[in-house]
């Protein structure tokens, strides 16, 4: 059974966007900063709501900060 | 730390103030024996028992009160966690009517019949363990997706 994972490139991205804070980035995405920081640490998935949020935040699409990845175990 | 972990950990901490008090008042007042013949202690004990009660309803409200804020105070991921809390609670509360039944009925199994005392005993203790255990679920969602 392949083993499903979703990275993030969220740290990648503020930083692409002047730096932009995780407060600021929380802000915007209508979350708190410590999910901000559990999600670039990859300890928690966002629901789709969330994640459209977050992208929208960061001016991307969606596959531009979320990628679904299979490996198998 | 999020606001709501760091509501858990009032909570926490104002469910062990709680309890402590109402047993060192409880047992400091001559216990089960002189529960009956004593309205100043009952009156002490309620006193005791609604003090927390409304003492953690306004943690809840402060929170509440906070969402105005431009940052949430709460998400998506607090809410996963708090809809986990309640496996602890259930499990809480289920040992500990557990312990107490088990427990009277073993102590006054000779007697026939339990102090009418008891039945109040256990409302309060419940509704502790009620709030101890919600912030621990809270606590370990925290810790776990840490």
């Amino acid at each position: 059974m392949p083993k499903i994972e979703i990275k993030n490139r969220i740290r990648r991205l503020r930083f692409d966007h002047d730096e932009m804070t995780q407060e600021e980035l929380a802000s915007r995405a209508g979350c708190t900063r410590q999910t901000i920081i559990a999600l670039e640490q990859g300890k928690y998935v966002p629901s789709i709501t969330l994640a459209f949020s977050i992208a929208r935040a960061l001016g991307v699409t969606l596959e531009e900060v979320f990628q679904y990845e299979e490996t198998s175990r | 730390m999020a606001p709501l972990q760091k509501r858990a950990l009032y909570g926490l901490v104002i469910g062990v103030v709680w309890a402590i008090a109402i047993i060192v008042v409880f047992m400091a007042k001559g216990g089960v024996n002189a529960y009956t013949g004593d309205p100043g202690m009952r009156a002490i004990l309620v006193a005791l028992f609604i003090g927390g009660l409304i003492a953690y309803l306004a943690i809840l409200f402060t929170l509440r009160r906070k969402r105005g804020q431009v940052e949430a105070t709460m998400d998506e991921r607090d809410k996963v966690i708090m809809g986990r809390a309640p496996v602890v609670q259930l499990w809480a509360v289920f040992i500990s009517l557990a312990i107490w039944s088990i427990a009277l009925t073993e102590i006054y199994w000779d007697q026939g019949q339990i102090p009418v005392i008891f039945p109040y005993l256990i409302l309060m203790s419940l509704f502790i363990v009620n709030v101890l255990s919600q912030s621990i679920g809270i606590l370990i969602g925290y810790w776990r997706m840490r």
